[in-house]
């Protein structure tokens, strides 16, 4: 009875192929291990680097092509390198029917940079992502894969700040 | 005016907090499982197919039934598996987010019955990776019921976070993914309870579904049959969003309440004193209903008879500052970004209509290129693997159908009529920006 | 066993089927096309992927997908030919194929020869409505030196990734990214290095997938392809060598269901360019004191070669290289043996052993319940289709030791014996003791080290008039064939020898130390037959003209001035030898796809020992690993002289047993240091499931000067 490690706790210093084989023992076939793997890959590197598809693959029996083909299939894995954090804002229509684009351009205005990309100073990675299941708490911006719930542009620059601000 | 009172899902959520073990115990929490472990297998199965529970993931397919197929441990000695779907991803759907966040006993419970209905002691849940918070919900119960061997007896309970692919919401691209790979469907048959994951017997319910179980065990079949109209049995928690004043989840009684009243007295009406123009019943995949369709019962049959559907239960209501060309615009590009890519007419055909909604928008679309978007949305349907293509097809083509006059004046005045006055004007979506995840032989 | 028998109506057509038969082959048996471009039988299960087969079957709302389908008793299914819903259904699939498909036909190498475009010109609808502009991509991506990719031209129906997967079991072709985007790649910019990459070509239904070495070189209707046998190997595949105003252009797969399936590793398919290497010999070259070699006519060629063999008489020693046809060696033997009773000769290895009890088809090891993989060297570096065939088996729930157990092995009712390695002598008494004879679906093969050394060793014998005596001092070396002349105990020999005649394709294999240098043939350039590894009798077709004579030619020459009847026709040098080892086979009927004889009881007639020069490795136990040293499928002369197979060249690796590797706490992937008396080599560790503890392996080119006792240590 477990679940895989909890995005955002503390990067384990235990060796990477060691924490995969570990998940992977509980369940009936290691490939099933193969997305917790790739996520606990992620928290460690911020991407997924060519190193980290041949050390997933190394410790859970499969190529590094393999967990390429597997990580390239998800929205939440990253093949290019983000910034420190992650803005995610929800267009999808419920949230697009209150205001969504409004507040992406307000993050644009703020971050400098367009959707897809990463501010100047390397912080922040803005991207547009399909509906987070939060319609009714729109416009959904997700920070960090935390949700924050109706924002209005004017919430942006606050959240903006805390991001270049905090740690 | 109605109200959601009736509550078997999200009971007693709303005056405690049921995420504790505790105070679920003391609403009588766990104990619809001691009575279902105290029955066969096979009596529990026989009490949800005379409860005529539907799916609440969308198919509304008799879970009972469902259950049934599964062969019996001695006709199959592989493992027997209950796998949860909840990846809960269509567009105007939120209702699982909120079950799992505020009554994940109730859900437990409802998995513990299953597998107990199914014999099987490995239960996977596959929860979209977007849902951090519901997950850490759902470990922190997990982690409660971990020390009681009365609750969870043999079973295991596993959770399996997604990773990002609506596509992984339908049940065999699930499993697929489940298993390690690209979350592409498989065909059918073989069906999941015959060879699922790992190729052996699988049952694969949605949240909503599991936490119904524990109350109709409850109540008996009889009693929870008094709920709901007919084909269209209890409960149900609907997701309201879009342009209402009060969006949220309704729990409410199936076919009792109306589409209307969960838009105006639910939702409590259009805001900003606009007017209602259309509504979308059952999530981004069900045909599109007019303003003036929306006074029928919320239930399977009512919906059918409008050649629509309660889907995933997600209604969103558009104003009349909508346009529909930017709503079929913005709802092409959703597929065409969610399509896996194996099947040739999802893949190209959400594609191609996108492209076509997107030069009727900008005024470039000569008049063929109208029929066309429809001739290709009928060349998609019935033709493709899965649902997703199909729906997106049959999504869209219900736009243009009920909004033709729309459509065509786009066409006439070489551009949008309504322009930026649509909140869904210029937005920018997932698959129009050049993405991070894109590789470099990608186009921009 | 009679299978159920279903029947049913396809387009009004009644047909019946063995229950469970696919619905594109039921359609098939009723003379009805279904059009197809994912589906393809050889990759597994059904992916139901292109929707190209979608047909109107009666009960079911909407058109399904026949590829997924099996024939049922009373169906009722209508294609594009009687029904309208799958008339629509198949020209809406087309069509979406198509919207993004270049339409580049005029300069694809695929055109004239491509599932797409036929199928468009069958279905098609002749016109767009795509207002549009297409998906675009940078092309040609070379994936390897050997295949270009071109990512436009790509209909995503997974066959190439399938096949990676699913067959080959490389892992290394995979899809990337999703839906629209979907495209086909390899890991990052690394290439497609597998030892069966090449299939993919074939198997891509359009031009997405191409050949680096053919692209651009010929036109479907300028070609011409000749039935044949792969001679790379043992296994034999069956090919077609595709030719082009008399120059070999490719080789493709010509399926024998029982030996290949259609498959071919790299080595068979891309190798041919051999035959226009630079060094390629074309005229016979004679040592002159002081002046180095002359080139000379044939006529004074053949003068000096009978010149040398009177003044040998019997003190020859002839060593040959297991490519010969057995024509070419039994008309050599009977030159030799009966014109000059020089007897003795040499092949790579110990080949006398008999297996015909346990004889199979190479197909049987996909039906085994238990297959032995003994002998230590990698299957895939001798005879790659066997690999294949044994990961089949694994997929079918086999299960795969290698190490024997016997118990395990008569527990079953099908088990197979595979030995790949020298010291094969073992394997048939190991396959008597385990009763393999008495099991159907049971048997044994070895696996030698050449592609004809069976066929060669009982030609030899066949020609025999005499008992082997072994020379001393030699007087005359004959070294036939390119892989004799470049093996450097053959060249020890020749230090020896008196005279020495070289018969070769390559100047640079036969360097200086012969006196005369006969210029050599390859296999696509012969007539006549091999035996394969089966024990399978084939017909080799002369594909192109090689630039020098043959070398039954010169031979039936020679034969003719030692008084030896000997015809310079393949075919009735075949008709001779069949009569005294085939059973008086005619040359006509051993067909495109050849049979393969039923097991028989005792060793077949002719098949004698002759001399083998194999030191068979020492298996006494000793400290540290035992160290296989083995000559990679990736190395010979002919691969040498092929830049595009450069790459597949084995990397500087040592294969370890994960039980070794863990004790010596090394990881995959780690430096290691292996050691024997006095000599060391740096290589990467690879950890092997396919490998007996107690055993490491290196290839011949990274071995170095190591010992057959070993110690490996990280770092």
């Amino acid at each position: 009875m477990i679940g895989p490690p909890t995005a955002g706790t503390p990067v384990s210093a235990r060796p990477l192929a060691e924490m995969i084989v570990e998940i992977a023992s509980h369940y009936p076939e290691s490939r099933s291990a193969v997305l917790p793997a790739l996520r606990l890959a992620q928290e460690r590197y911020g991407w997924l680097p060519p190193e980290a598809f041949r050390e997933v693959g190394e410790a859970l029996g499969q190529t590094p092509a393999y967990c390429e083909a597997v990580a390239s299939f998800y929205d939440m894995f990253h093949l290019k390198p983000v910034g420190r954090h992650l803005v995610e804002v929800c267009t999808n229509i419920s949230c697009a029917l209150v205001g969504a684009q409004q507040v992406l351009e307000a993050f644009e205005s703020e971050l400098g940079c367009r959707a897809g990309e990463t501010s100047d100073d390397g912080e922040v990675t803005l991207s547009t992502v399909e509906c987070l299941g939060g319609c009714g708490w729109a416009t959904i911006v997700a920070v960090d894969h935390r949700y924050r719930e109706r924002i209005k542009p004017e919430d942006v620059p606050a959240i903006v700040e805390e991001l270049r601000g905090g740690d | 005016m109605a109200t959601d009172a009736r509550q078997l899902v999200l009971a007693d959520a709303g005056s405690r907090d049921l995420t504790k073990l505790a105070e679920y115990e003391a609403v009588g929490g766990y104990q619809a499982l001691a009575r279902a472990r105290a029955m066969p297998p096979q009596a529990v199965i026989d009490e949800l197919i005379a409860s005529e529970l539907r799916g609440r993931g969308g198919a509304f397919f008799s879970t009972g039934r469902k259950w049934s197929f599964v062969p019996k441990p001695e006709q199959n000695p592989n493992p027997h598996y209950l796998v949860v779907n909840a990846d809960e991803s269509e567009p105007g759907s939120f209702k699982d987010n909120e079950i799992l966040a505020r009554v994940p006993h109730r859900f437990f419970e409802g998995c513990l019955i299953t597998a107990h209905a199914i014999e099987s002691t490995h239960v996977f849940v596959y929860i979209r990776g977007e849902y951090l918070g519901p997950f850490e919900v759902l470990r922190a119960a997990l982690d409660e019921i971990g020390a009681r061997q009365d609750i969870l007896g043999e079973v295991t309970i596993l959770l399996h976070r997604g990773a990002g692919a609506y596509i992984c919401g339908e049940e065999t691209a699930l499993l697929e993914s489940l298993e390690g790979k690209r979350g592409q469907p498989r065909t059918k048959p073989p069906f999941p309870a015959i060879q699922g994951l790992y190729a052996s017997p699988t049952v694969v319910n949605n949240v909503e579904t599991m936490a119904t179980v524990p109350p109709i065990l409850e109540l008996g079949a009889a009693e929870y049959g008094k709920l709901g109209v007919k084909d269209s049995i209890g409960t149900r928690v609907v997701s309201v969003s879009g342009n209402v004043v009060n969006s949220g989840n309704f729990e409410i009684e199936n076919g009792v309440t109306t589409l209307r009243e969960l838009i105006d007295d639910l939702g409590g009406g259009i805001a900003d004193g606009r007017e209602l123009k259309a509504v979308i019943p059952g999530g981004s995949s069900t045909v599109i209903l007019r303003a003036d369709e929306i006074d029928v019962g919320y239930d399977f049959d009512s919906l059918l008879k409008l050649d629509t559907a309660m889907g995933s239960a997600g209604v969103i209501a558009l104003d009349d500052r909508c346009c529909m060309v930017q709503l079929g615009v913005r709802v092409s590009e959703f597929y065409e970004h969610e399509s896996c890519g194996k099947c040739t007419p999802c893949r190209e055909g959400t594609r191609w209509m996108t492209a076509i909604l997107r030069r009727l928008e900008a005024g470039d679309a000569i008049q063929s290129e109208l029929d066309l978007l429809l001739s290709v949305c009928d060349r998609i349907n019935g033709k493709c693997l899965c649902p997703l293509g199909e729906t997106a097809a049959v999504a869209v083509a219900s736009y243009v159908d009920k909004f033709r006059a729309e459509f065509q004046a786009h066409v006439d005045g070489g551009g949008c009529p309504f322009g930026d006055d649509s909140p869904l004007h210029g937005v920018v979506a997932p698959v129009a920006q050049h993405t991070l995840r894109r590789t470099a032989e990608a186009p921009a | 066993m009679a299978a159920e028998l279903v029947r049913l109506t396809i387009d009004g057509r009644s047909v019946q089927v063995p229950k469970g038969t696919g619905l594109v082959e039921t359609a098939m048996a009723a003379g009805i096309e279904i059009p197809v471009f994912c589906y393809e039988p050889r990759l597994g299960p059904a992916v139901g992927a292109c929707r190209m087969c979608l047909c109107d079957v009666e009960g079911m709302p909407k058109p399904q997908a026949a590829c997924t389908m099996t024939a049922q008793d009373g169906m009722v299914v209508g294609t594009a030919l009687s029904s309208p819903k799958a008339a629509e259904a198949q020209r809406a699939t087309l069509e979406f194929i198509l919207v993004n498909h270049p339409l580049d036909c005029p300069v694809c190498d695929k055109g004239g020869e491509c599932p797409l475009q036929d199928l468009t010109f069958r279905y098609g609808a002749g016109n767009t409505r795509m207002t549009f502009p297409k998906r675009t991509f940078d092309k040609p991506i070379p994936i390897s030196p050997l295949i270009a990719l071109d990512r436009e031209r790509c209909i995503l129906c997974y066959r190439c990734t399938r096949f990676s997967e699913g067959v080959a079991e490389d892992g290394q072709l995979i899809a990337r990214n999703r839906g629209s985007q979907s495209q086909i790649a390899t890991f990052g910019d690394e290439p497609y290095r597998a030892p069966f990459s090449g299939n993919v070509v074939e198997l891509c239904p359009v031009g997405a997938l191409t050949s680096t070495k053919y692209r651009f070189e010929a036109r479907p209707w300028e070609i011409q392809d000749s039935p044949s046998i792969c001679g790379m190997c043992p296994v034999g595949c069956n090919i077609h060598v595709t030719t082009r105003e008399g120059k070999v252009k490719r080789i493709v797969s010509r399926n024998h269901h029982e030996v290949d399936r259609g498959w071919l590793c790299d080595k068979g398919r891309f190798a041919y360019s051999h035959l226009d290497a630079a060094d390629r010999l074309a005229d016979p070259l004679l040592r002159v004191r002081r002046r180095g070699f002359e080139e000379l006519s044939w006529e004074r060629a053949v003068d000096e070669a009978e010149r040398m063999l009177r003044a040998a008489g019997s003190r020859i020693v002839t060593v040959l290289s297991g490519s010969e046809t057995v024509e070419l060696a039994y008309g050599l033997g009977k030159l030799l043996r009966r014109g000059l009773g020089a007897h003795a000769a040499m092949l790579p290895e110990e080949i006398d052993i008999p297996l015909e009890a346990f004889r199979l088809p190479l197909c049987a090891i996909a039906e085994a319940e238990v297959v032995v993989v003994l002998g230590d060297e990698p299957v895939v570096e001798r005879a790659p289709i066997v690999d294949l065939w044994i990961k089949e088996a694994r997929r079918n729930g086999a299960e795969v030791l290698y190490e024997l157990d016997e118990e395990r092995v008569r527990g079953v009712t099908r088990a197979i014996l595979v030995w790949s390695g020298p010291g094969g002598a073992e394997v048939a008494a190991l396959a008597q003791r385990l009763g393999l004879a008495d099991k159907e679906g049971s048997g044994a093969f070895y696996l030698p080290a050449t592609a004809n050394g069976r066929g060669v060793a009982d030609a030899w014998a066949a020609a025999a008039d005499g008992e082997v005596e072994n020379p001393d001092p030699i007087g005359l070396l004959i070294v036939s064939g390119d892989e004799a002349a470049s093996d450097p105990n053959v060249r020890a020999l020749a230090e020896r020898a008196e005279h020495v005649i070289a018969i070769a394709m390559f100047r640079t294999v036969v360097g200086d130390w012969a006196d005369l240098v006969l210029p050599g043939t390859s296999y696509l350039e012969r007539d006549g037959a091999y035996v394969n590894l089966e024990g399978r009798l084939q017909r080799l077709r002369r594909a192109t003209i090689p630039p020098a004579p043959d070398e039954l030619a010169w031979i039936a020459k020679l034969a003719e001035r030692f008084d030896v009847e000997l015809s310079p026709h393949p075919s009735l040098v075949f008709a001779e030898l069949a009569e005294i080892a085939y059973g008086g086979l005619p040359f006509g009927e051993v067909g495109e796809r050849a049979s393969l004889p039923p097991p028989a009881p005792g060793p077949a007639p002719g098949a004698r020992p002759i001399d083998s020069s194999q030191q068979v490795v020492a298996r006494d136990a000793g400290e540290g690993l035992r160290l296989v040293r083995y000559r990679p499928l990736f190395s010979g002369p002919a691969v040498e002289r092929v830049p595009e197979l450069q790459f597949q060249r084995p990397q500087p690796e040592v294969e370890l047993s994960a039980a070794d590797a863990a004790a010596r706490g090394i990881g995959a992937g780690d430096e290691v240091t292996v050691r024997s008396n006095g000599t060391s080599v740096s290589l990467r560790a690879r950890l092997s499931r396919e490998l007996a503890p107690g055993v490491v392996r290196v290839a011949r080119d990274h071995a170095g000067d190591l010992e057959p006792r070993v110690e490996v240590s990280r770092g």
